[in-house]
């Protein structure tokens, strides 16, 4: 049966929701064979009934337009994988940061690595180019209560500099009283737990 | 969510918002302006047109707080309320422009479309300068990484790119701030629409589409 | 903070690809040479007219259109009279998940193959009817996890969006805070590796962390 592979492609990414397979390099360039396959028989086919007029009786134009739909299913199946990949990583973009952890940069194409990169500089670019200084439109995720919260330390971070100039040490499992603005970026990386 | 953001500590604060006819608008109207800018963006299905004034003049009202702020001392309780108060317009400003963003990734080839049909009959733009470049870098980026893929190996006719279009038919929860008559009633479907009447300050379910223009000029606000 | 979109199959959507895989029966009008795979009881390179076959419905739908069909598309037996009568009788008490995984896409697919319209109204019926009850699931997520099971894969996004809205509801009516998290893909991250050390899978934790959206959709329903 036709486009089975591409099926497999999709349903491997349907499976994994909020995380990035690795890149199915194997299947991807088997649906591109097929297709290429299913397009080349095409031609041969085309070629053959315009050239016998005779045989009207079975005519292959059903032939054609079958693997033709083929083609247009396996292209979908791929650019869908595609597409869903990189909002995955648009994503990860915003949750992660510029820079993204060793284990899941393993996980894509050269391509989607560079797209990556690209879709980093776009955004930076925009950001900076919003009112007179620029804004971080990373931070600010939720609607501020309180202007100090209390947060314990997750991991043995080393020395953290407040705006006010002063420094901290973060150790594991040390709790800090500190102004909310200053510690959203590290709570959104796992650095920091917000304590009620 | 209800962000109730209220400046009036400095007298001397005046915002002026440069729209097509130059309206002065206290603090506390900008941000309620805001406020419903960010609201109707949030539940609009499509993007709306941009508030750049607005965005710009209370951005440089932030700035403003905050070198106020830094001239008070760190243990003084008013510092502490009014830093509050920054941070909420912040996070007010920066979840309208992220929510703008989301809409034109997700929906950039209909965007871009649409806001070159604006530029060619010389209308009133959807998008700001900077979002029209981000828009372009990122269908940009996005083709590169599908040419990528497929032309090297399959030719590029074979995949006509289908690109995601809002669903402007979705119901939308609306509020009315003016008399408006004889709304058709449109949910896509292709029967003649009926008609309905919103009285001031009355409420209603409907599909988005039926009253996109009245979102866009003020009459309505979403909910 | 995804976008609060309203239910719409776009090209490139993953349910919607998987929804036009499921096969429904139809019957060959014409010779059609080369394709005797399609046949896999068959051993013949050509394949006859009259042959039925159950194949994928994005190829039967390509098949069965245009001036020309090279198919007749039947309507799968679930969407049958037998089985519209059982819907009509108490449709809460189908197990919807064994008519079709895509019960509702498959059906607003092969609808338009039906020229009485009996499909369409089925559809809907049988939505209405089973949309209180999938409300009240919602509220009570811990209930009895047999009727979840029941539920196609339409009805168990609505269902997951309803338990979320419902959670994000009582966090804000109990503590009217937002706690501010670790970002979703870094906590799941974090996880996995975790899990790559202990070769541990806390099930249970890991679905709690998936999937933060507020649903405005059934939140209003419930007003």
């Amino acid at each position: 049966m036709f486009c089975e592979k591409a099926y497999t492609l999709i349903k491997e990414l349907s499976r994994s929701e909020d995380t990035l397979p690795p890149y199915n390099t194997e299947l991807v360039t088997a649906v591109i064979n097929e297709t290429k396959h299913l397009r080349d028989q095409n031609e041969e086919d085309a070629h053959t009934s315009n050239n016998d007029d005779s045989n009207a009786g079975t005519s292959l134009l059903p032939t054609v337009r079958i693997r033709h739909a083929a083609v247009k299913r396996n292209v979908r199946c791929l650019l869908a994988y595609h597409y869903n990949r990189i909002r995955c990583l648009r994503t990860m973009r915003w949750e992660f940061g510029s820079i993204l952890p060793a284990d899941i940069k393993s996980n894509l194409s050269a391509s989607e690595i560079e797209w990556f990169s690209r879709y980093s500089r776009t955004l930076a670019a925009y950001m900076r180019s919003i009112g007179e200084e620029g804004v971080n439109l990373a931070v600010d995720l939720r609607p501020p209560k309180a202007m100090y919260i209390e947060v314990r330390c997750l991991t043995d971070y080393g020395k953290f500099e407040l705006n006010d100039g002063s420094v901290i040490l973060l150790k594991k499992d040390s709790r800090h009283y500190l102004p909310r603005a200053e510690c959203e970026e590290l709570i959104r990386q796992g650095v920091f737990q917000h304590i009620d | 969510m209800n962000i109730d953001i209220d400046i009036n500590f400095s007298d001397n604060l005046e915002a002026s918002v440069d729209e097509d006819d130059e309206i002065q608008l206290t603090p506390a109207e900008a941000i309620a302006l805001m406020e419903e800018a960010w609201i109707n963006e949030k539940f609009a299905p499509e993007i709306l047109p941009h508030k750049l004034e607005l965005v710009e003049c209370l951005l440089g009202q932030i700035s403003y707080m905050e070198d106020n702020l830094r001239s008070l001392n760190s243990t003084d309780f008013k510092k502490i309320i009014h830093q509050l108060e920054v941070d909420r317009l912040r996070f007010l400003i920066s979840s309208y422009l992220r929510t703008r963003l989301e809409k034109i990734e997700t929906y950039v080839m209909p965007i871009l479309d649409e806001e070159n049909e604006r530029i060619q009959q010389g209308v009133e733009l959807y998008l700001t300068k900077q979002e029209l470049k981000f828009a372009k870098d990122f269908a940009e980026d996005l083709q590169h990484h599908f040419d990528n893929i497929t032309t090297t190996r399959l030719p590029r006719e074979e995949w006509n790119q289908e690109c995601v279009k809002p669903n402007i038919h979705s119901f939308v929860f609306l509020k009315s701030k003016e008399e408006v008559e004889g709304i058709v009633i449109d949910d896509g479907n292709d029967e003649d629409g009926d008609l309905v009447d919103l009285n001031r300050g009355s409420q209603m379910i409907i599909s988005y589409k039926s009253v996109a223009n009245l979102v866009k000029n003020g009459d309505v606000h979403l909910i | 903070m995804p976008l609060p979109t309203s239910y719409y199959p776009s090209y490139y959507s993953i349910d919607d690809i998987l929804a036009t895989q499921e096969r429904v029966p139809c019957k060959f009008l014409v010779n059609v040479p080369k394709m005797g795979i399609l046949n896999p009881s068959a051993a013949e390179t050509d394949l006859e007219v009259g042959t039925s076959l159950e194949l994928p419905l994005w190829l039967v739908s390509e098949m069965s259109t245009g001036r020309q069909p090279i198919v007749q598309l039947e309507l799968p037996k679930i969407f049958k009279q037998t089985y519209q009568e059982i819907l009509k009788a108490d449709a809460c008490a189908v197990d919807l998940h064994k008519f079709n995984l895509y019960f509702y896409e498959l059906g607003s697919y092969v609808k338009h193959f039906d020229s009485h319209g009996d499909v369409h109204s089925i559809l809907l019926h049988t939505f209405k009817t089973r949309f209180r009850q999938l409300l009240d699931l919602a509220d009570n997520s811990i209930s009895d996890p047999s009727v979840q099971q029941k539920l196609d894969t339409l009805e168990r996004k609505v269902f997951k969006e309803g338990c979320n809205a419902r959670t994000k509801l009582n966090e804000w009516l109990v503590q009217s805070g937002v706690t501010m998290e670790a970002a979703n893909m870094v906590v799941n991250h974090k996880k996995r590796k975790r899990i790559d050390i202990q070769g541990l899978f806390d099930a249970f934790e890991f679905t709690n962390m998936m999937h933060k959206s507020v649903p405005i959709v059934i939140l209003a329903y419930k007003i």
